[in-house]
C-alpha cells in the first residue's frame, strides 16, 4: 500500500433486508484516496451514495443484511475493530460527518453549542467550558456569529444550521469528512456559500473530503477527483478536471449532459429509464439497459479498466 | 469568505417597548398564568356542577330523600306514646308539621336549582359537609374525615404499584429499543396482549394460588387482625399484605406499558439527531439520556401527570377484591348509596387535583422544551 493513502476501500458490501428482498445498496466497492483530497461520488437517487457513506462511517441502520469488505484509514484496518474501541478511537476523531438535513440532525432541546462541543468532551477530555470556547472558534471559522452558541436549533435559520453542522464536523479536526448531500435543502445562494467555504476550509486546514452529492454543478468547484456510482456500484473514477472535459462511461456522459446549461443553446437531456432495481440487479453490466453505445459485450459483467489513471467499467474501454 | 445575510429568527421577536425584556417575560407569564387559572377554574365549575346534577340525578335524589324522612318520622310519632292519645286530624297536622321541621332543616324546602348552587358553592371552598348514609371508620359523618382515612391506603397501593409500573416499564423499554428484533423484544411483544385482563382478574388468581393454596400470603386487607404495635413489625406487615394486590396492579399492565414506551422509544431512535449522537462516538447510555430521554421528556412527564392524577382514584373492583380499604371502595359505595356529599366530595377534589397537574404541566413543558414559550 503507498504511504501517503488516507483511506483505501476493499470490495466493501452493505445489503439491507426491505419487505422484497435484500436490497444491495453497496456491491463490491473498492476506492482509495490521497490526504487532503476532495473526492466527490455523484449519481442519480438511489444509486447507493449514501449507503456508502454510511458504509464507510459503520452508521448501519436496524435491517442490515450484510456489511463486508476492508477499510483501511492511514493503514489500520477497520472493519475488524470492536464497536467500543471504533467509537472511541475512530468516531469522530479520524472522521467526521455532514449530514444532509442538518434541520434534523441538530439535537432540538439541546443548545448548538453545547452539540457541537460535545465531542471534544467525550474524545479529548476536555472540561465543559473549554470546549465550549473550542466550538465558538470553529464558530467563526465557519461564519455563524459567536453568539448562537447559545441558540437552539429552530431559532437558526437553513444555511445557518447546515455551518453549525461543518462547524460540528470540524471541531475535533479529523483526517476525513463525509459531507452527505450537505447542500440539497438550501437555496442557490446559500449553497454556493457553503461550498465556497468548504473550499477554504479544505486549504486552511488540510482535511480531506468526501462529498456525496447529485449536484454536479456545484460540486465541481470542489473536486479533486471524481467517483460516479450507478446501481451500487462504482462505474468511473477520474481526476475531475479531465472528467468534467470528457467523461468516460456512457452513464457519466450522460450525467453531465442532463446538467443545465446558462448560455449554451442544448437542451438538457435525461436518460430514459430508471436505474435497476437493487434487489435483483441484472447480470452483465447495469447500466446495459438505458446504454445507448450497448453492444454483445455488455451481456458480461465488465472489469474496471484503467486508462491514463483513470478507472472505468465499461467495455467501451477495454 | 462572503458574510451571508440572512436574517436571524428571534432576535427581534416584538417591538421593545419601554419595558426591560426581563419584566416583559415576567409580565407575559404572569397574564399567561392569571388566564389559565380563570380558564382552569371554569372548567372546574363546569364538571362540579354536572357532578352535583348527575349525583343527585337532577333532583330525584329530593324525592327519595323526602320519602326516607317520612318514612323514619312515621316510624318514630308510631313508638310515641303521647302522639297515640291525638286525634286522627291532630296525628296528621303534627305528622306534617314533624316532616316540614326535618326538611327545613334539610333545606329540602328550597327548590333543587337553588340548594344546586349552594352545593357548588360549598364544593369549590372544600366545605364538603357530612355524608348521608356513610361514616369514617371513627365514626364520623364528616365526608372530608372519611376521604382522608381512606386516601393513604390508596395512595400506598396505587403509588407504589404505578410508580414501579412506570418507571420500570420506561427502563425496560429503553432497553429493548436498543435490542429491536431480540428475543426478549419478541416475547414482551407476545406477551402485551396479556393486558387484556384487568387488574382484579389476576387478583382473583393470584389469592386462590398464594393464599388459598400455598398460604404464603395474606387473602387481602391491609393489616393483620390484631394489627402489631411495634412500628416495624406493622410496615412489615402492611407490606405483606401490599405484595398481592400490587403485583396484580403491575403484571395486568406490564407488558403493554414497555410494549408502548418501546414501540415510543424506537420512532425517536430513528431520529436523525439520534444518528447524529452515535456518529460523534458518543457512549450508548449519553445517546440514551441526551438524545433520546431529553427531547422525549414533555411526554413523559405529561404520563407521569396523567398518572399521578390517577392514583387519587385508586382501583375499585381491585381494591373491593382484596378488601383494600381505600378510596376506589368509598365511591363505589357512595355510588351504591346515593350518598351525594361524598361523590361531590370525592369529584371536588379529583376536579382541583387535575386542573392544579394541567397548569403545573404547562409550566414544566416551557422549562423542559426550549421550543415551547409560556404565553408566547
Amino acid at each position: 500500500m503507498a504511504e501517503n493513502t488516507l483511506l483505501r476501500v476493499e470490495d466493501l458490501k452493505l445489503y439491507f433486508r426491505a419487505g422484497k428482498g435484500v436490497v444491495q445498496a453497496v456491491d463490491g466497492v473498492s476506492f482509495t484516496m490521497n490526504p487532503n483530497e476532495a473526492v466527490v461520488i455523484i449519481g442519480e437517487s438511489g444509486c447507493g451514495k449514501s449507503s456508502f457513506a454510511k458504509a464507510i462511517l459503520r452508521l448501519l441502520p436496524r435491517n442490515v443484511e450484510h456489511y463486508s469488505g476492508k477499510i483501511y484509514l492511514n493503514g489500520v484496518e477497520l472493519m475488524e475493530m470492536e464497536e467500543e474501541e471504533y467509537r472511541q478511537k475512530v468516531r469522530w476523531v479520524k472522521m467526521s460527518l455532514v449530514p444532509q438535513a442538518a434541520m434534523n440532525s441538530l439535537n432540538p432541546v439541546l443548545r448548538v453549542g453545547d452539540q457541537v462541543a460535545e465531542p471534544m468532551i467525550v474524545h479529548h477530555g476536555f472540561r465543559k467550558e473549554d470546549a465550549l470556547n473550542q466550538a465558538r472558534e470553529m464558530f467563526k471559522r465557519v461564519g455563524v456569529p459567536v453568539d448562537f452558541a447559545e441558540r437552539y436549533a429552530f431559532e437558526l435559520s437553513g444555511g445557518m444550521r447546515q455551518r453549525v453542522a461543518i462547524a460540528m464536523s470540524l471541531v475535533t479536526v479529523p483526517e476525513l469528512i463525509v459531507l452527505d448531500e450537505p447542500t440539497s435543502a438550501l437555496d442557490l445562494l446559500t449553497q454556493a456559500n457553503i461550498m465556497n467555504l468548504l473550499k477554504r476550509i479544505k486549504q486552511e486546514m488540510a482535511t480531506s473530503f468526501i462529498l456525496i452529492t447529485h449536484d454536479i454543478a456545484t460540486s465541481s468547484e470542489l473536486a479533486d477527483r471524481v467517483v460516479v456510482m450507478y446501481a451500487g456500484q462504482i462505474v468511473e473514477v477520474g481526476d475531475s478536471r479531465r472528467f468534467f472535459n470528457a467523461p468516460l462511461h456512457p452513464y457519466s456522459a450522460k450525467l453531465m449532459a442532463s446538467v443545465p446549461r446558462l448560455r449554451a443553446t442544448i437542451e438538457p437531456e435525461y436518460i430514459t429509464g430508471q436505474p435497476p432495481s437493487l434487489i435483483n440487479p441484472p447480470t452483465g453490466c447495469r447500466f446495459a439497459d438505458r446504454c445507448p453505445m450497448r453492444f454483445e459485450k455488455c451481456d458480461q459483467e465488465p472489469p474496471t479498466f484503467e486508462k491514463e489513471g483513470r478507472l472505468v467499467k465499461c467495455w467501451l474501454h477495454e | 469568505m462572503s458574510v451571508e445575510i440572512q436574517t436571524q429568527p428571534g432576535a427581534e421577536a416584538a417591538p421593545r417597548r419601554r419595558l426591560s425584556p426581563a419584566l416583559q417575560s415576567i409580565v407575559r407569564v404572569a397574564k399567561y398564568s392569571g388566564v389559565k387559572l380563570v380558564m382552569l377554574f371554569i372548567t372546574v365549575v363546569i364538571g362540579v356542577y354536572l357532578t352535583i346534577l348527575i349525583a343527585n340525578m337532577g333532583g330525584y335524589v329530593d324525592q327519595i330523600l323526602r320519602g326516607e324522612i317520612r318514612e323514619g318520622i312515621s316510624q318514630r310519632l308510631r313508638r310515641d306514646p303521647l302522639y297515640r292519645t291525638l286525634t286522627p286530624a291532630e296525628q296528621n297536622k303534627y305528622f306534617e308539621s314533624e316532616v316540614l321541621r326535618e326538611e327545613e332543616r334539610l333545606h329540602l324546602n328550597e327548590p333543587f336549582a337553588i340548594r344546586s348552587v349552594v352545593y357548588l358553592t360549598n364544593a369549590l371552598q372544600m366545605e364538603l359537609g357530612r355524608a348521608q348514609n356513610m361514616s369514617s371508620d371513627s365514626g364520623s359523618r364528616q365526608v372530608r374525615l372519611i376521604i382522608l382515612e381512606r386516601l393513604a391506603p390508596t395512595l400506598l397501593l396505587m403509588g407504589f404499584s404505578n410508580m414501579f409500573l412506570f418507571f420500570g416499564s420506561i427502563f425496560i423499554a429503553l432497553s429493548l429499543s436498543r435490542h429491536y428484533g431480540s428475543i426478549w423484544d419478541k416475547v414482551t411483544v407476545a406477551l402485551s396482549p396479556t393486558s387484556s385482563a384487568p387488574p382484579w382478574f389476576y387478583g382473583v388468581f393470584f389469592i386462590l394460588i398464594f393464599a388459598a393454596i400455598f398460604r404464603v400470603l395474606p387473602f387481602g386487607g391491609m393489616l393483620d387482625a390484631p394489627p402489631p404495635t411495634n412500628k416495624l413489625d406493622y410496615a412489615l406487615n402492611v407490606m405483606k399484605h401490599l405484595i398481592l394486590p400490587s403485583s396484580a396492579i403491575i403484571i395486568s399492565s406490564l407488558f403493554i406499558s414497555i410494549y408502548n414506551w418501546r414501540t415510543f422509544f424506537l420512532i425517536y431512535s430513528s431520529e436523525d439527531y439520534v444518528e447524529m449522537a452515535k456518529a460523534k462516538g458518543l457512549a450508548s447510555r449519553d445517546v440514551e439520556t441526551r438524545y433520546i430521554l431529553r427531547p422525549t421528556l414533555p411526554t413523559i412527564i405529561t404520563n407521569f401527570g396523567l398518572l399521578v392524577i390517577g392514583l387519587w382514584t385508586g382501583a375499585i373492583v381491585t381494591e373491593t377484591v382484596f378488601s383494600w380499604p381505600g378510596l376506589g371502595r368509598t365511591a363505589f359505595r357512595a355510588i351504591g348509596l346515593f350518598d351525594t356529599p361524598v361523590i361531590v366530595g370525592l369529584t371536588i377534589i379529583y376536579a382541583y387535583l387535575l386542573a392544579f397537574t394541567v397548569f403545573i404541566l404547562d409550566f414544566l413543558y416551557a422549562v423542559v422544551d426550549p421550543r415551547v414559550k409560556i404565553g408566547g
